[in-house]
């Protein structure tokens, strides 16, 4: 569902911009919201093919891969106080294992590209490759100084922390931090550097088809958004935190609506990852390296400082 | 021209952000939505082409000129021949009915055709008295256009499209009545 | 160049060039990729660099030139259109120059104009073209689509000016086929207003970005000496300081009578070509709304020359239209005629030899994107791969036209 609607929104706030109407005809009264189940479908039927120089075993097992692990951390970091897979003490360490997992995706990439085994797919791997070494250091930097502010770990607890005051506003230059670096690691624009199409013809993903793109490049890389961003809801946006000081009032299954509220902020979140699309080119593989130790390094060590200075005051 | 500043590059990503949020929120929308809407031409564009065999001399200029070889002559039951033209090749550059020396050819501005076989774009000169009824594939066609006023553009709709007439083959030369 | 199969999943050729060898990745950027348009490089690729690129043209070669010669002239216009169809004014016009210094034909004034005025808006549209896939190539959808709607707008006023959206086929040896309506010129006015506020925003989101600026910064350099060595033409000249546009040191039109720049940057990289066509967009506007305060509204659309050919019946609708009688009739001297006119990618250059009857003896044609594409090849050279996209789309490389 939530992959529907923010597909459906990037086209369809691509189009605004470009002057255009994005998909329309599939369901013109809800302005084209089905195109995604089209599209899917038509995935779905489409003759799958594995090429005759590729790894099979990887190419074939490397797509679920990508979409389980995208997926997974989603499942490891609470949605409310109360909706949560895991329960204590694992919940404690949600999101240090949330991120583990989702460091891990890159080698998945890494790995398909090799099975593809043609060579836009190996400049491609290649590229992610030297990608990760962009954003690594800086988001777990920005993910740790937050941790430093809140002085925990644990989600639950740095959610009862921010109120009004959200974690962005603790410690804006780790948001900045963090918006920049999921744009790398999940490759939005401007970073959509190792699937790119203009040069590698897509990538890694090149030689995919029917049921493994829609796994990975058309589905995959929205989840693995949508993990990072809800890590990015509940660390830096206020996750179920009301409005209003006060608990939640009592729900179905206990605080349904805080759940509803956090799912909106991931939203948010990812509807301005999706947004860049439209306004913003690709930037070159060398910029973005020398951007991310140049630039972004120094911000997140800033950031670290900025939090150390809120452990101590706070 | 040297490299952008630090202030100047941030300054530049937030122009563009707000540029992208502004149109977002109040988008300036070019699409024509065809079929529903078509674009109006004033009559003016060079569509499908037809013929009034009763001022045609078989002078054969026009198969003569066609830069595409798309007309050919055909027998007809009078002994005299007559051009009929091959769609497949026809590119509607109207240089035979700007050739034909007593305006048996005349214009239309039908561009939108489609068939389902090959030998269905061959036209006879029986063919071409009238132009072709393509059945409605939607129930109402608005003809738009898009005016400009003070450098915005707004799509006008100008009315409904009604069915594709023989157009004068050169300015005040009559439309033979069928 | 030959690739066996089995080679074909990493190639990584040893070249023992200088001490050491080097171990190169050859990249076969082929035409079915979505950046190389119809041709083929073969990239050899050293790391991310590129140490040597040929191209491998020819797969849209349609033998135009020896079509030409097949064919009554007249019936070479709409060939020789599709040379390059976004500016599809400009070749015609070379072409019909060509003919007319053949003939002996002279021009009408209106018709002068009215070639001049439509050769700008064939030049803004082959520029919105060019940087839209310049655009889309360095990523940014945005740019495409913004270059391609607003070219369907032009395109549109084409469409009830000449008869075709695409595919004008409107200028003729001594002059143009038909005079467009008085809704024209209003509409034209308008969206020469449209088209500045939207170029604006063009530049705003893909070149003055950094992320945009910083692809085309520096980015395959080409010196001038290089540029006058490799004989480049159009912006792929223009944006390394050779001074040279044809519309001003060849004149022809009505060029000489209006105030406007040839615009020049001196850097030599891709953003100083890119440049170059922003404000050659902003030149065109110029040029035509100044043309549009000028332009006679009444008079024949053809010369003397071709009007004496055209029966008196037919004379009278000069004003308005003009049909192929005259020229149907008209057969080619024992001559020879060139014509040279500045598109918007280069100039191009046709020289026509006739033959005594209604066909051309030969016609050879001299396409921008064939002279540029040495110094592409020049410029991309040391280049990182992921600059290839934006060099190429910076020279405005068009096979079509290249392959002719």
């Amino acid at each position: 569902m939530i992959l529907l609607t923010i597909v459906w929104a990037e086209r369809k706030i691509a189009a605004r911009v470009q002057m255009r109407v994005g998909p329309l005809h599939v369901s013109p009264r809800l302005g084209g919201y089905f195109q995604l189940i089209a599209d899917a479908v038509r995935f779905v039927m489409q003759e799958v093919i594995i090429t005759v120089d590729s790894y099979r075993v990887l190419f074939v097992a490397l797509p679920p891969l990508f979409v389980a692990l995208a997926l997974m951390p989603s499942f490891m970091v609470p949605l409310s106080p109360y909706l949560a897979l895991l329960s204590r003490p694992s919940l404690h360490y949600g999101i240090i294992m949330a991120l583990a997992v989702l460091f891990y995706l890159f080698i998945i990439v890494v790995g398909m590209g090799w099975a593809v085994n043609n060579r836009f797919a190996y400049i491609g791997a290649a590229r992610e490759a030297l990608i990760i070494t962009a954003y690594e250091i800086p988001l777990l930097d920005a993910f740790a100084s937050m941790f430093l502010t809140y002085r925990t770990i644990d989600p639950i607890e740095i959610v009862a922390k921010q109120t009004y005051i959200v974690g962005a506003l603790y410690n804006p230059l780790a948001f900045i931090v963090y918006i920049i670096g999921v744009a790398m690691a999940t490759s939005r624009f401007p970073f959509e550097i190792a699937d790119y199409e203009g040069d590698v013809a897509t990538g890694p993903y090149s030689d995919f088809s029917s049921i493994f793109l829609a796994l990975t490049y058309a589905g995959g890389i929205y989840i693995a958004l949508f993990s990072y961003s809800l890590l990015g809801a509940l660390v830096f946006l206020g996750g179920w935190a009301p409005i209003a000081p006060g608990p939640w009032p009592a729900d179905l299954w206990g605080n349904l609506a805080a759940a509803a509220w956090v799912m909106i902020k991931t939203f948010i979140l990812m509807l301005f990852f999706v947004f860049l699309r439209s306004v913003m080119p690709v930037a070159r593989l060398d910029h973005t390296l020398s951007f991310s130790w140049r630039w972004v390094l120094p911000i997140a060590v800033a950031a670290t400082a900025v939090s150390a200075a809120e452990y101590f005051l706070l | 021209m040297a490299g952008q500043k630090v202030g100047e590059a941030i300054r530049a990503v937030l122009d563009v952000i707000g540029l992208g949020l502004k149109y977002t929120l109040r988008p300036e929308r070019l699409t024509i939505y065809y079929p529903y809407e078509v674009p109006d031409y004033m009559g003016r564009v060079r569509g499908w082409i037809g013929l009034w065999t009763e001022r045609c001399t078989s002078c054969m200029i026009c198969a003569r000129i066609c830069p595409t070889n798309a007309i050919k002559m055909y027998m007809e039951k009078n002994g005299r021949r007559y051009p009929g033209i091959d769609y497949g090749r026809c590119i509607m550059c109207h240089y035979c009915i700007d050739a034909c020396p007593t305006y048996a050819l005349y214009p239309t501005d039908m561009r939108d055709l489609a068939f389902y076989r090959h030998e269905d774009m061959m036209y006879t000169p029986d063919m071409m008295r009238r132009p072709p009824q393509v059945p409605k594939l939607v129930p109402q066609v608005v003809k738009v256009v898009h005016e400009y006023s003070g450098g915005r553009v707004v799509k006008v709709r100008l009315g409904e499209h009604g069915e594709y007439k023989p157009l004068p083959p050169a300015p005040s030369v009559p439309v033979v009545e069928s | 160049m030959g690739l066996k199969m089995e080679q074909y999943g990493m190639v990584l050729s040893e070249v023992e060039s200088g001490p050491g060898g080097k171990r190169t990745l050859e990249l076969l950027f082929g035409p079915q990729h979505p950046t190389s348009g119809h041709i083929r490089f073969f990239v050899e690729l050293d790391g991310d660099i590129i140490v040597d690129i040929r191209p491998d043209p020819g797969f849209v070669h349609r033998t135009m030139e020896k079509l030409g010669e097949t064919r009554h002239f007249m019936m070479n216009i709409p060939l020789f259109e599709r040379l390059s169809l976004p500016d599809a004014i400009n070749v015609t016009w070379a072409y019909s120059m060509a003919v007319e210094r053949m003939l002996g034909y002279d021009v009408s004034e209106r018709a002068e104009y009215l070639r001049t005025l439509f050769g700008e808006m064939s030049r803004i549209s082959v520029h919105l073209y060019d940087l839209a896939l310049h655009a889309i190539m360095i990523g940014s959808s945005t740019g495409f689509m913004y270059g391609f709607g607003l070219r369907d707008l032009l395109v549109n006023l084409w469409a009830i000016a000449t008869g075709a959206r695409t595919t004008p086929t409107w200028v003729l040896p001594g002059g143009v086929r038909r005079a467009p309506p008085k809704a024209f010129y209003e509409r034209l006015a308008g969206f020469l207003d449209f088209l500045d506020r939207k170029m604006d925003e063009f530049y705003r989101l893909v070149v003055k970005n950094p992320v945009g600026y910083y692809r085309l910064k520096d980015v395959g350099y080409l010196s001038k000496s290089d540029a006058a060595a490799y004989l480049a033409t159009g912006p792929g000249a223009r944006g390394s300081g050779v001074d040279w546009d044809a519309r001003r040191d060849m004149p022809y039109g009505v060029y000489k009578q209006l105030e406007w720049e040839v615009r020049v940057h001196d850097e030599g990289d891709s953003l100083a070509r890119t440049l170059v066509r922003i404000e050659e967009v902003r030149e065109a506007a110029r040029i035509i709304r100044q043309l549009l305060k000028a332009m006679p509204m009444d008079g024949p659309l053809v010369g003397h020359n071709a009007a004496h050919k055209i029966p008196p019946k037919e004379r009278e609708m000069l004003n308005e239209l003009v049909r192929m009688s005259g020229y149907y009739v008209t057969t080619t001297n024992l001559a020879e005629g060139t014509g040279v006119t500045e598109g918007g990618r280069g100039r191009y250059f046709f020289q026509v030899f006739g033959a005594g009857t209604e066909r051309l003896f030969r016609v050879r044609i001299s396409t921008p994107s064939w002279q540029n594409l040495r110094a592409f090849m020049k410029a991309t050279i040391g280049a990182r791969l992921m600059d290839l996209p934006a060099i190429y789309g910076s020279f405005g490389f068009f096979p079509p036209e290249a392959d002719r």
